[in-house]
Order: C-alpha cells, then structure tokens, then sequence
C-alpha cells in the first residue's frame, strides 16, 4: 500500500503534537488572545472613520477576514524552513535522503499530522467562533466547498514556498535570515495582515501578479463571498492551480539542481 | 584530613509521567496523567579521598548521572546529606562550583565557535584564575599533550577526540579539587582512548586531583581505578578495591570457544546446554564465564564437545568486564 | 575566592561579546542575509502601518506621527531584548535535549552565563530604525528638545526594555515546567507587535490585563504618554519605572528557579 505508509507518517505527526498538553492550552489560548486584539484594534480603527464601509469591507468583513487569515496561518505554518535548515546543518539530512520517500513529500506527510490537528484545534474553533459572534456573517453554502478545495490549494503552494527557501538553505548557514524574509514577504503579500482590498492601486496589481494572494487572500475571498460567480471561481481556483502546479515544479527542480549541485562538489 | 566528599544515605526521586501507548493514549494523555514515583537514588553512602580515581559504574539508569548531578549542584537529594569540599553542593551551587571541574559525555562547555585558547581564556576570567597559576597550568598542558595545534582551532572544527581532549584540559584548567568525568572515552578510537586516559592519569597525579569516573569502558577503569563504586536501580552494590573485586571473581575464569555456524545464534544452544553460567558471543568466540567452584574448565569444556565440533579454543583469566556483568546480572553475593 | 560584582560580570561579558563578533565575522554571509532578513522585518512593519494609515487617517484619537512615535519607541524598547536576551529562544532545546546541564557548573551566575552564550547584533538594525522613526516622528510632531525630556525619554525606554525583556524571560522559562514553550515565547513576540497601539483602543477589561497580567502596554504607551501627552500623564506612567524593575526581577527569579528545579531529562 503507497498511501499506507504516508498515512502511518500523518500519524506519528498527530501522536507527536499531542505531546505537549500544555502547549496545546496557551495554543489557544494565544489565539483567543490574538484575536480580541485584532477585535479592538480594528474596531477602534473603523470608530475613527465616518463612514462604515472602506475599500469595500465592512468591519466586520475586515474582521472576519483577519481572524480567519491568522487561523489559516497558524493551521499552514509548520516551519519546514527550519526544519530543513537544521536539518541541513546537522547532516541529518543525509539520513532522510536514504529514506525510500522522495524527500520533498517525505517532509510534506511528516506535517501532514500537525495539519490536522492544527486544524481541529484552531482553525475550526476560530471558524465556529466567528461564525457565531457575527451572527451568520460567514455564509455557509457551497462557498464552504469551494474554499475547502482552495486551501488545499493553498497549502500545497505555501509548502512548495517553504520548500524552496528550505533548499536555499543547502547554500547558506543563515536560517534565521532566509526564512525571516520569507516570512515576512508572504505574511505582507499574501494580505494576511492587512486585507490586499486595502492596498494602494499600482500595489495591488502587483500582488495578484505574485502566487503569495494565492495562500490567504484566494480562500479567504471565495469563502466570505456567499455566491461567488462562476467565473470568480474558475479564476480564482485555477489562479491557485497554476501557481501550484509551477511552484512544485520548480521547487522539485530546484532541490535536484541543488543536490547535485552538492553531491558534485561533496560539500 | 577529612574525606573531599561525604554522602550520606543519600535517596533521589522523581516524578514520572506515564504515558499510554499509540494515538488513542495520546489522546487520552490530553484529559489526564498518572505519575508515578521512581527512586533514581536509593540510600547510598561513601566516602572519597582526595586524590583518589573512583570508577563509579552501573548499567544505564542506573542512577550514576543523578549521583554525580547531585555532588556537582545541580540536583537537590529528596534526602540524606551530601558535602563535597565542606560545601552543601545544592545550597553553594556557585562556591561548589569553583572547586569542581565536570565534563559531561558529549557535550562540550567550550565555545563553540572560539579558537580553544580563547575559551582558556574566558575560564581562566570567569573562575578568576591568577596569571601565574594560568601560565604554570597552560605549561604543564604542552607538557602533558601536544596541544599548540589545538589551540587556534574552533572547538566547532575539532574531531570528537580533540574536543573531548580540550573539555578535560578546560575542567582542570581552574586546579579543581574533584572533577568528574562522565563518559570520556565514549565514541573514541584506541589509540584517542588511551591518550586521554594517559592525560587523565597525569593530571591526577600531578595535581592530586580527586576524579570521579563514570564509564561503560572497562579499558578505562584498568587504566585509571583503584578503587569502584558500583550502582544499579539506585542502590549501591559495590565499594572497594578492584583488586579485591577480582579476588571476590577469583575462582572464575573464561572459557571462549569457536564453533560453526554463526556464533550468535549458537550461543543460544550454549546458554542452553549451560543454564548455570554466563554465556556471551561476538564475531569471534562463545564466551563462558565457568565458576571453578561448580566445574572445572575442562569439565565444562568436555560437556560442550560432546553437543559442539569446537574448533578452537582459549582460556582467559576474568576481566574487569566480565566480574561487573557478573555483578550486573547477580549482584555481590 | 573574591567577590564578583557588577564590573567582574562586565568584563566577561565585554570579553565574551568581543570573541563572539570576532567569529561572526568568520560567517559573514550569514550576518548580511540575517540583517537584510531585519531590515525586509521593519520595512514591512512601516508598509502596512502605511497602508492602514492611507485607508484611515487616526486611530482612537492618535495621529499618524503620534502612533508612528509608539511604533518607533517600542522598536528601540526591544532592542535589549533582542540583543541580549536572544539565547531564550534556544532554552527550550537545551532543556529537551538535556544540554542546558552544561551551563550548571561554572562558577558564575547561571543567568548570566547563559544569556552571555548569544549576542544578536541583529537587534542594532533595529535600533537604528527606531531610532530614526522616533527622530522624526519628534520633529513631525514639533516636540521640542531639552535635556530633561531626553532624559525622560532615555529612562522610560529602559523602562519599557525591561518589561519587554521580563516578560520574554518568563515565557522562555515556562520550558522548564512544559515542554515546548515556543508557542509562548511565540506569544510574546507577538503581542510586542500590538504594543504599538495606544491601550485606550481596548475595553476596560483588557486594559486591566495588558496593564497589570500581560503588561505590555508598559513596552510603548504608558512610557510614551510621559513624552506625547505630558498634561495627561496617569500615575501609572510615572510608576512604570519600578514596575519594569520590579517585573524583571521577577522574571529574573523566575527563571533561576526554574532552572534550579530542572532535573534535566536524558543522562
């Protein structure tokens, strides 16, 4: 059985984050914490302007979309840069190598297991929850369906960024730098911070010229819109799927470049 | 003068977490845990000399590290009393400090990424080490190895032998009373192995410096000990000479055998044949350990041929080795 | 065996953080990606303050120059901890891997010894954006200059490094009891970013719990009122210098005996 054995690795990945009980309870709590922040926050921002809607978001569009980019960061965020960092600098790497599993998707079904109780654990309470104190805000319809099949989506091309930075880090010793820049770059671009319906003009365009809206902004767009047109998903989800698709690829070329590259030299 | 170091019907426990098996544990572990206490110490008592090489061994978990925690500081004794040098390791921790030298298995107290002489350096500042004292140490130091190539070199770029080799030249540096070395030899080649005991031995005798040695490595306690301690599931089964420990064994020889087949898997059919004595197997020879007082070697030997075409054979007479397993697996009775 | 005082533990950090920049050097690509790694951070810190800031022109009262004042004022605050207090971040790995037994036996005040391991020159690019920030937003502002406001300001922004600095040590020291304490340390890093704000945007409620149980409105807005808004300065401003005092001596003592109770895991 292929899957069984990437499935067994899903797993181990649950067994493991449940380790730390703990951890899991300032999880949540750090969220919750997180989130009435952004509550204030921007309700003290919108309280400062006349009007209720700005950039076409209401607050609580504004909100809804915040709270829910956060929730899909902390569910998408597992660090693979650092792992393969340390990796790299340990020669731990060369174990993970032998391994009868291409490395690219030996490391993707490792997390696989955070992802799912990542998902239970924050992004669904964060959904329920806003879904609840908005009263029905969030439309549940088929807009649920389209957004489950974009953050897939989303999720493998945020892998297949984290692994491309990861591979830089067969060049250089410095983690910390690299995946710093990454971070920022995407969390900044991707319209995790401030919703891209924000952004200036020019800047704007620029961005959904870039596969980082395609992480937080697409999902998040086609879930908030309760009918999205047809033509906004096919746009959208196939925006996503070209992005995917390409960033994969290079991500796997990448790494074969590079480990020849390596193993040429003997570094 | 009085002992360096007194303890005293020491005991340690801890408290630890039992964790359930597999996904569905897991989970469970997330509503609720069970601890149970475990004695890692268990009532122990001795004495040590200064100047003294004291092999303190036992069997992983044995308790040894948690001994040797408790004299550096580190660890407070749930009872008993410990005093190493006339302090209360766990109340002086810093004072304690300053007399002790301590290289911990594998994990280097140098700087990473400084030149070994700049580590020397920063120690000599931080145990305030007088110029004097220093240069006559660093002196003795070319004496005693060929350090100058170690010295300009990062401990990040030294094999593990040279680290281990600077980590102890780092632990005498400040002219301690006791060091205690946990693990030095571990993951060496031979000829490291034995220049680091040869270095042990000197400084010892140079600076009648007390060591506490805790080592898997029999070749390390032959080389260094008079005197062992040895410790298993917390309480203490063993303090005296080595020599007298090998008294104790005297009537017990070794007998090695080499037959068909692969030895490991023959062994088994030895042990078999063999219920009263030890039996163990590498590459190379069946080992018997005949206790002379039951059999003789030849009467052993001539039980074994009537089942086994030995093809070869050798008589040794007990190793260190061999009486520690042998206290291992039976105790000192 | 003579007394060490405060200069015997100046010297050996003098001496230590001069070899440590001396074998940094040795990696120097390493610290130029790690300080365009910085400097990508801040620059996106100022695009989305300016991007909220075109959509709204004040919050809660605050005018653009004032919140950039706060922005710049806890930039410099975190400089400390940045600097001198980096090695937390690595605590957690010591304690699970059983290393942090190798700082337990010199002579020499444990805390010290192990936050002396790390120096982050990286923290200095950040010093230099805040300070930068705080210039200008004081010009901007048309604050004026005289030697008891510069004073007033240099105190209170040891103030608020302290505080930051408490409460980054009470998070990493959490490894000791639980462990993986990243999510709490994470926590923190994050909330430093909210610091920024003026604590009036918050219910009375929250205000209580980043005043006195999460105290970091002490990073930025209660220091700064004393500089901002000198004709409505709460007690509480004046008092934060003995809180910052007093929260890093707690957390001092917290960490010390977390690390005496360690029993360290492994052998």
């Amino acid at each position: 059985m292929k899957l069984k054995k990437y499935l067994s690795l899903t797993r181990i990945g649950i067994i493991e984050s449940r380790q730390f009980r703990l951890a899991t309870v300032i999880m949540v709590i750090g969220n919750l914490l997180y989130l009435i922040v952004v509550y204030f926050l921007w309700k003290s921002i919108y309280a400062s302007v006349e009007t209720d809607v700005v950039n076409g978001m209401t607050f609580t569009d504004t909100l809804i979309y915040l709270v829910l980019a956060t929730a899909l960061f902390n569910f998408m965020e597992m660090y693979a840069v650092w792992e393969m960092g340390r990796n790299i600098q340990s020669g731990k790497i060369v174990l993970d190598l032998l391994k009868p599993i291409e490395y690219r998707r030996y490391l993707f079904w490792s997390y696989s297991g955070s992802f799912v109780t990542q998902f239970f654990f924050t992004f669904l309470p964060t959904f329920i929850v806003v879904s609840v104190v908005t009263h029905g805000a969030v439309p549940l319809g088929i807009n649920l369906l389209y957004f489950a099949v974009s953050v897939i989506l989303a999720v493998l091309i945020n892998y297949s960024i984290d692994f491309i930075v990861g591979t830089i880090c067969l060049y250089t010793e410095s983690i910390w730098g690299i995946n710093i820049m990454k971070q920022v770059i995407v969390l900044l671009l991707s319209g995790a911070t401030v919703p891209i319906a924000f952004f200036p003009e020019p800047l704007k365009t620029v961005v959904y010229y870039l596969p980082f809206q395609s992480i937080y902004n697409a999902p998040l767009t086609l879930l908030l819109d309760g009918s999205p047109t047809l033509e906004t998903v096919v746009t959208t989800l196939g925006t996503q799927l070209l992005w995917c698709v390409g960033m994969t690829l290079l991500g796997k070329l990448f790494w074969k470049f590079s480990l020849r590259q390596i193993t040429v030299n003997g570094g | 003068m009085p002992p360096i170091i007194t303890i005293q019907n020491v005991t340690k426990e801890f408290k630890v977490l039992n964790r359930r098996e597999g996904l569905k544990g897991s989970l469970k572990d997330l509503f609720s845990r069970d601890y149970k206490i475990v004695r890692a110490v268990d009532n122990i008592s001795m004495n040590i000399e200064q100047g003294e090489i004291v092999g303190y061994l036992g069997p992983n978990g044995a308790g040894k590290s948690t001994t040797i925690k408790m004299m550096t500081g580190v660890l407070e004794p749930t009872s008993g009393e410990i005093l190493v040098g006339g302090n209360i390791p766990y109340k002086n921790r810093t004072k304690n400090a300053q007399e002790i030298g301590v290289v911990f298995g594998q994990r280097s107290q140098l700087w990473w990424a400084l030149p070994l002489i700049e580590s020397f350096k920063l120690l000599k500042d931080i145990y305030q080490i007088a110029d004097r004292e220093y240069e006559n140490m660093l002196e003795m130091y070319r004496s005693l190895a060929d350090i100058e190539p170690l010295l300009h070199k990062p401990v990040r770029q030294m094999s593990l032998g040279q680290r281990t080799l600077s980590d102890i030249l780092a632990a005498f540096l400040h002219n301690p009373k006791i060091v205690f070395l946990d693990e030095p030899t571990i993951g060496l080649d031979v000829s490291m192995k034995s220049k680091i005991r040869e270095l042990i031995h000197a400084l010892n005798k140079e600076k009648n410096t007390t060591v506490i040695l805790t080592t898997h490595d029999m070749g390390d306690v032959d080389a260094l000990c008079r005197r062992i301690v040895i410790i298993d599931k917390g309480k203490m089964l063993y303090d005296n000479d080595i020599e007298h420990l090998k008294g104790f064994f005297g009537s017990y020889r070794t007998l090695k055998i080499r037959v068909e087949g692969i030895l490991t898997e023959r062994a088994e059919e030895v042990k078999a044949q063999l219920p009263d004595f030890s039996v163990s197997a590498d590459e190379e020879w069946i080992s018997v350990l005949v206790d002379e007082e039951r059999a003789t070697v030849m009467e052993v030997l001539n039980q074994l041929r009537s089942s086994f075409d030995i093809r070869d054979m050798q008589l040794e007479e007990i190793s260190t080795e061999d009486v520690i397993k042998k206290i291992y697996e039976e105790g000192v009775e | 065996m003579k007394r060490k005082g405060l200069g015997f533990y100046l010297k050996i950090y003098g001496k230590i953080l001069a070899q440590d920049l001396k074998s940094k050097m040795s990696y120097r690509a390493d610290f130029i990606i790690s300080t365009i790694g910085m400097i990508f951070t801040n620059i996106a810190g100022f695009v989305s303050f300016w991007i909220l800031f075109r959509n709204f022109p004040s919050i809660n009262g605050w005018n653009y120059y004032e919140i950039l004042f706060l922005y710049g004022f806890s930039l410099v605050s975190l400089t400390p901890v940045q600097c001198f207090l980096d090695n937390n971040w690595s605590l957690r790995m010591y304690v699970y891997s059983g290393d942090f037994i190798k700082y337990c036996f010199r002579p020499i005040n444990l805390f010290f010894y192990y936050q002396s391991e790390v120096f982050d020159i990286k923290g200095l690019g950040q010093l230099a954006f805040g300070i930068g920030t705080l210039i200008y937003s004081w010009i901007k502002l048309g604050l004026g200059f005289t030697p008891l406001i510069l004073l007033k300001t240099i105190v209170f922004l040891i103030t608020a490094s302290l505080i930051m600095m408490a409460l980054q040590n009470a998070a990493a020291a959490t490894c000791f009891w639980i462990q993986n304490s990243f999510y709490l340390l994470d926590l923190t890093l994050k909330f430093k970013d909210y610091a920024k704000y003026p604590i009036t945007i918050f219910s009375p409620v929250f205000r209580f719990i980043f005043t006195f149980i999460m105290p970091i409105a002490f990073i930025a807005y209660y220091p700064s009122l004393v500089i901002l808004r000198p004709d409505e300065v709460p007690l509480l401003s004046w008092l934060s210098p003995l809180f910052g005092c007093a929260f890093f001596w707690f957390s001092y003592k917290l960490w010390m005996f977390g690390a005496m109770k360690y029993s360290g895991t492994g052998s």
